[in-house]
């Protein structure tokens, strides 16, 4: 698995480094989540978030009550932060397909970016339970309430299940789990196709989503092709 | 799901048969019971025990201690039946899937319609069993700790076999047109159970069924 350490903080750890509070704050959250991402929630001690954000315990319990307490805190923060970058990717392209094509790519950009703190988002929070399982049950239900956008472009007749939106995201969920827990993040992008038949056909037909299935597959080759002549 | 239940428990008298009770406790000192059936019955209270102490505290704090106390058992047991807490936590995972794949299969075979009509008797009797047994249900749905690799393939196993079991079902066998798109269809459901089974509402996995129905079907 790549790994997304950190760089090494000497200089916190023989002081604050000249650093705010709050980048001390910062550096601890990131340092939870992937010390929780490396090595399981349950080994990730405060030792081993130190050992990715530098600083000592005494700094690091002035922001935080425990290790459970700093991994709840990264987990509130950066699930945010992904959200809003998702539905930010979405908002930007045009229509709700190509919105959920662009919130994918982000996401897999994420996941194959920062695979230790994508795997303390999407696996190790199953593990750490409460609060940040009611964090990333919210995540869930604002995503799936973005999906829902579909329902604008669908006669009242023919509207999906109300459970459609929890559904597609628990597939799309399941799948990031899938290639993390198995080490290869880098995977996630071939599971493009898949999961726009997933979301499209969820909400739509078949035949909308074999559509779908099939533009993201092209979308994927053209993308590959296009890296393969700048890599030549 | 199957469980050992004890019938008489009288010195000398002992005997087992298998019911839906849960297992009881022994009585302690010499009642003369026969070894493997104490044997059994230890184990199959630790089992519980486990899915238990799993819904009050997720993979994150769950504990051998709290496995062996709600069980009612020493840890010198505990350690002879399992090597760790996630072999017990295995056994109890596969013990599980086992019933819940007998009662798809079991509803399946009863069910008189066929095709999609037989996928839903499926799919309700899944959601029945998940229903009755909420600690079950988030056994059965809850992501492990990938760092536990036998559990971690146990759920996968499960997921595949829960698809080609609903895929049989509606007799659409032989190949799927999209290899991946299965897994990720049992991935959202069992996503979906998760979420309601969290609820503590069993009723509303109950509720689930035409929902999923119209959501797997007509893409399987």
């Amino acid at each position: 698995m790549p790994s997304d350490a950190l760089p090494a903080r000497e200089a916190v750890a023989s002081g604050n480094g000249g650093l705010s509070d709050e980048q001390v704050r910062e550096g601890a959250m990131e340092g939870a989540l992937i010390a929780a991402g490396e090595v399981g929630y349950r080994e990730a001690s405060v030792r081993a978030i130190l050992e990715h954000s530098g600083g000592h315990r005494a700094q690091f319990y002035k922001h935080f009550e425990s290790r459970e307490d700093c991994f709840a805190q990264a987990y509130a923060t950066w699930v945010d932060r992904l959200c809003v970058d998702l539905l930010e990717a979405a908002a930007s392209a045009s229509g709700w397909e190509a919105g959920v094509r662009a919130a994918l790519v982000e996401l897999f950009r994420f996941v194959s970016g920062r695979p230790a703190i994508a795997r303390a988002l999407f696996v190790e929070v199953q593990i750490a339970g409460e609060p940040a399982l009611s964090r990333h049950e919210a995540a869930v239900e604002r995503a799936a309430a973005a999906l829902d956008g579909a329902r604008a472009e669908i006669e009242p007749e023919r509207a999906p299940p109300e459970a459609t939106g929890v559904f597609v995201v628990g597939g799309i969920e399941s799948c990031v789990c899938e290639v993390l827990t198995a080490g290869d993040p880098a995977r996630i992008w071939d599971t493009l196709p898949e999961l726009m038949h997933l979301a499209v056909g969820s909400y739509f037909d078949r035949e909308a989503a074999e559509a779908a299935f099939e533009e993201a597959s092209i979308m994927l080759e053209r993308d590959r092709a296009k890296q393969g002549g700048e890599a030549g | 799901m199957t469980r050992l239940r004890l019938v008489a428990s009288a010195p000398g008298a002992g005997t087992a048969e298998l019911d839906t009770m849960a297992a009881v406790r022994l009585p302690p000192g010499r009642h003369g019971l026969p070894a493997d059936l104490v044997r059994a019955n230890q184990r199959q209270r630790m089992l519980e025990a486990a899915t238990e102490a799993l819904a009050e505290h997720g993979y994150g704090r769950i504990t051998a201690a709290r496995v062996t106390e709600l069980a009612g058992v020493s840890s010198r047991t505990f350690y002879q039946h399992f090597e760790d807490l996630w072999a017990c936590l295995l056994a109890a995972y596969e013990t599980e899937a086992a019933g819940l794949r007998g009662a798809i299969e079991g509803a399946c075979a009863a069910a008189e319609a066929d095709g999609a009509d037989r996928a839903r008797a499926g799919i309700a009797a899944a959601l029945d069993f998940l229903a009755s047994e909420p600690a079950v249900a988030r056994l059965l749905s809850a992501e492990p700790p990938p760092q536990v690799v036998a559990l971690a393939a146990a759920r996968r196993d499960l997921a595949e076999q829960l698809g080609t079991m609903l895929r049989g079902a509606i007799e659409q066998g032989g190949t799927i047109p999209l290899p991946g798109l299965e897994r990720r269809l049992i991935g959202a459901a069992l996503a979906l159970v998760a979420t309601r089974s969290g609820d503590g509402d069993p009723r509303r996995l109950r509720d689930l069924e035409p929902e999923l129905s119209e959501l797997l079907l007509p893409v399987l």
